[in-house]
């Protein structure tokens, strides 16, 4: 990584350029001025350890938290910016994507997230292409039968008298501007006195359909595909903040992201587990019993993870799983929280057992580990609470994960 | 006390001469045995027997029908009432005539009924759900509805009712029976009928008065009130009237339009729809004040013309129109004159002569509820059901009824009082009033 200054003539506004730089300098007599910046962003550039990440998405997150890590940059917040897919920019991480695929900027810092990478706020909400998932829309009242956008507007009138109702065009006549009703022949007076106008009409020129109410359509500028405006993705636009989670993240470098460990066999995701441990929770307040909940935690994932690559990382979580699943019961779920933690859930057993079944699977783990990798120490701490029906099960894995480093 | 009346009155009956009989209670064996059980009674088996005659004109009606496969329109107009219509388009579903075009008209509610047509239009449960933000009356809803019909008959129906699986199918037969048919009703039948005193009694009057009395009328061809809760018309003869003129009463004025045109209009028994009638004796007053207005606004003061010969002058219109009259108005009134006879010229007798009227009356209940169950095909409820109550028919008919029905006759004629019903809002009533309609 090396520092980049931009060398202009005038100031410049462009979102990406202000942000991927770092910093602007008029003439060559002013490298004076920026070589303490260049030395620090140097010295930082060095604390920096690289690992071999299972996925795209965890080489994403690397680069863009190493990259705010050394010019001193905590918060990424999104840029209204019109050539962007989606509307909103990052230019960071942005920066990475052609215009088309840039909806996965939004996926990659969900990810983020979820690792405990980033902290983040509300800034917006956009809505994207239900087959493309560009941001680049335009949005048209529609003929709800053909889907035409071309149509006409008329109003109804109600003539009291006779209880005609119609379009005002049926009450106009060729000669003067007057109205006449085409039911009774008497001429429109005075609105509200002896007519008025109830409501509206549309009616298209496509189909020649007529209908009040219009469907609204959004058409994808990308892939020209005509959207119901029900069909299209709602997603978030966030302010992220890096944590320093993160910032541990980006000195020793980022590994996975829960998204590979999700499909990892006889694993559940994690908000299935969160699901799961709710209606364990329920269950037991309406009976006696004991169930547990147990987390298994890597301390040194990096250590671990930099040393081999991203198939064998993956088969590496494979096998920790394969061993954990072998001691517990069918019916207990196991999930990855992160990269790093395990949680596992075992039911209607006493708390003694459930930990003395948890030492058993560190020991096997450890036998594991050993065999599979000779000269590479895996370390694990652990933490077992059983589950109490008046907290929520957000705050069981808080509790249960809270000490883990 | 008491026995002193029953013996009184056994000695009334024992010196009762035939004479003296028809003298005392000319108003029952005149009005209402001769007209309202014999005459009805063998128009009813003539009614009957020809039916009988005619099944295989009927049944080649019916295949001529369902070969030609119309498109029939539902029109079904009102104000706040989404609530009503799931039961509604549930029974329209259901149907064994399955080319229609289901409209509602939403007329100017303001509860949740647009939400609910909008659903039900997205769920292709309806094939149109329009609204009038400014309520405009049913006259003016229906006839914005009629405005996207596309079928060759329209028929209008009431949100708050249901229909049977065959209504619709039987409903449009008598137009392929007789090609002059402009117009048919179909049998309205009461669903709250065990809800209260009040529906049961009515559902007793639904069954005997009007569906039985619309059966009769319809065989002599002088059927005069479609029902606005289940009426079919041809489209083109709703195009050359232009829809339906301002209420209350649409219905009766436009069954007398359609005549006017030279339409024959006809009653279905078998086409049966089911609503819900007023549950109690203050809600019904109020719609019965409101049918009985219309009487007088729409026979004797819209449509008096067809009294007068002229080119549209049809003789059994002018027939339909002076039995109603007749046996509407003034017979109303003729029962205040039997009244005053009665105790005028026999002061002393009028305990006896009640107690004799209401035991005459009870009976001929009986007896034609008990007759006339043979000439309803559909029932829905048993019949033991009802029998306890047709004692309190002759009250229910005979004085309440009748009450409220002088009542609106002269609330009616003296102050005009239906245009400034509700009902309608004002701003067309006052426009109706002034055109004398
Ligand atoms: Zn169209
Ligand atoms: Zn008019
Ligand atoms: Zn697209």
């Amino acid at each position: 990584m090396k520092p980049v200054f931009v060398l202009k003539g005038i100031n410049i506004n462009d979102p990406f350029v202000n942000r991927l730089t770092d910093g602007t300098i008029f003439s060559l007599e002013q490298i004076e001025f920026i070589i303490p910046t260049v030395e620090k962003i140097l010295t930082k550039v060095n604390d920096l350890k690289f690992t071999n990440s299972i996925s795209f998405e965890a080489q994403m997150i690397e680069k863009m938290i190493s990259f705010m890590y050394t010019c001193d940059v905590y918060d990424l917040e999104p840029v209204p910016y019109v050539y962007s897919g989606i509307n909103y920019s990052f230019p960071i991480l942005s920066v990475n994507f052609s215009q088309t695929e840039e909806h996965s900027v939004l996926d990659i810092l969900d990810i983020a997230e979820r690792e405990g990478i980033f902290e983040s706020d509300y800034y917006d909400r956009i809505y994207l292409c239900s087959n493309c998932s560009n941001g680049h829309l335009t949005y048209r009242e529609v003929c709800p039968k053909c889907g035409s956008s071309n149509s006409t507007t008329e109003d109804i009138v109600h003539h009291f008298p006779c209880g005609y109702v119609g379009p005002i065009s049926d009450f106009k006549n060729e000669i003067d501007d007057q109205l006449d009703c085409p039911k009774c022949d008497k001429r429109l007076r005075h609105i509200g006195v002896d007519y008025d106008k109830p409501s509206i009409l549309h009616e298209c020129k496509n189909c020649s359909h007529k209908f009040q109410d219009y469907n609204v359509k959004a058409k994808c500028l990308n892939c020209l595909t005509d959207n119901g405006v029900e069909m299209l993705k709602g997603r978030e636009i966030r302010k992220y903040r890096l944590t320093k989670k993160g910032e541990l993240a980006a000195i020793n470098g980022f590994v996975s992201t829960s998204k590979d460990i999700e499909e990892i066999i006889g694993t559940v995701k994690f908000d299935t587990f969160k699901t799961m441990l709710k209606y364990e929770i329920e269950r037991l307040r309406q009976t006696e019993g004991s169930s547990n909940i147990c987390a298994i935690h890597i301390t040194n994932p990096s250590q671990v993870y930099s040393k081999i690559g991203s198939e064998v990382q993956k088969g590496l979580l494979k096998d920790l799983v394969r061993v954990i699943r072998s001691s517990i019961r069918s019916s207990d779920a196991i999930t990855f929280q992160s990269s790093s933690t395990i949680v596992l859930s075992m039911n209607e057993i006493p708390t003694r057992i459930a930990k003395r079944i948890l030492e058993e699977i560190i020991v096997m783990l450890k036998r594991l580990m050993n065999t599979a990798f000779k000269n590479m120490e895996v370390n694990f701490e652990t933490n077992v609470m059983p589950l109490d029906y008046k907290i929520s099960p957000e705050l069981h894995i808080q509790q249960l994960t809270k000490d883990f480093k | 006390m008491f026995e002193d009346i029953i013996d009184n009155y056994i000695r009334f009956l024992t010196s009762l001469t035939v004479d003296h009989f028809i003298r005392l209670f000319w108003f029952f064996i005149f009005f209402e045995f001769i007209r309202y059980f014999l005459i009805e009674f063998v128009i009813l088996n003539l009614w009957k027997l020809s039916k009988w005659l005619n099944r295989d004109v009927y049944e080649k009606a019916r295949q001529e029908f369902l070969f030609e496969n119309p498109l029939v329109s539902i029109i079904i107009p009102g104000k706040n009432e989404g609530k009503h219509i799931y039961k509604l388009i549930n029974s329209l579903k259901e149907q064994t005539y399955t080319n229609i075009q289901i409209i509602v008209i939403d007329d100017g509610s303001d509860d949740e009924t647009p939400t609910i047509g909008r659903d039900l239009q997205k769920a292709g449960l309806i094939d149109l759900f329009i609204r009038n933000e400014i309520r405009g009356g049913k006259a003016s809803a229906a006839n914005f509805g009629l405005r996207f019909t596309k079928g060759k008959f329209i028929i209008h129906m009431d949100a708050d009712c249901s229909y049977d699986r065959d209504a619709i199918e039987k409903i449009i037969i008598p137009f392929y029976l007789d090609k002059e048919v402009g117009g048919v009703g179909g049998n309205v039948m009461v669903r709250n009928y065990d809800e209260s005193l009040v529906t049961s009694l009515q559902a007793i009057e639904y069954y005997d008065t009007i569906s039985i009395g619309r059966a009769v009328t319809s065989y002599l061809g002088i059927y005069r009130i479609i029902s606005g809760a289940f009426g079919a018309f041809r489209a083109d003869v709703l195009d050359q009237m232009k829809g339906w003129d301002i209420g209350p009463g649409l219905d009766g004025d436009i069954t007398v339009k359609i005549r006017k045109l030279g339409y024959k209009i006809k009653f279905e028994q078998d086409a049966v729809c089911l609503t819900s009638v007023p549950n109690t004796f203050k809600k019904l007053t109020k719609q019965r004040l409101r049918w009985d207005k219309s009487l007088i606004r729409f026979r004797v003061r819209k449509h008096k013309d067809v009294l007068f010969p002229n080119q549209a002058f049809k003789f059994a219109n002018f027939i339909a129109f002076v039995e109603n009259i007749t046996y509407n108005l003034i017979l109303n009134f003729k029962w205040y004159f039997y009244l005053v006879d009665m105790v005028v010229n026999y002061p002393s007798m009028v305990l006896n002569i009640l107690i004799t009227n209401i035991l005459l009356y009870t009976f001929t209940n009986f007896t034609k509820f008990v007759i006339y169950s043979l000439y309803r095909e559909r029932k829905n409820a048993p019949y033991s059901f009802f029998l306890i109550y047709i004692p309190g028919m002759v009250f229910y008919f005979g004085y309440y009824l009748r009450i409220v029905r002088t009542i609106a006759y002269l609330q009616e004629f003296f102050f005009k009082l239906s245009y400034k019903d509700p009902w309608n809002p004002e701003k067309t009533s006052v426009h109706a009033k002034r055109l004398k309609l």
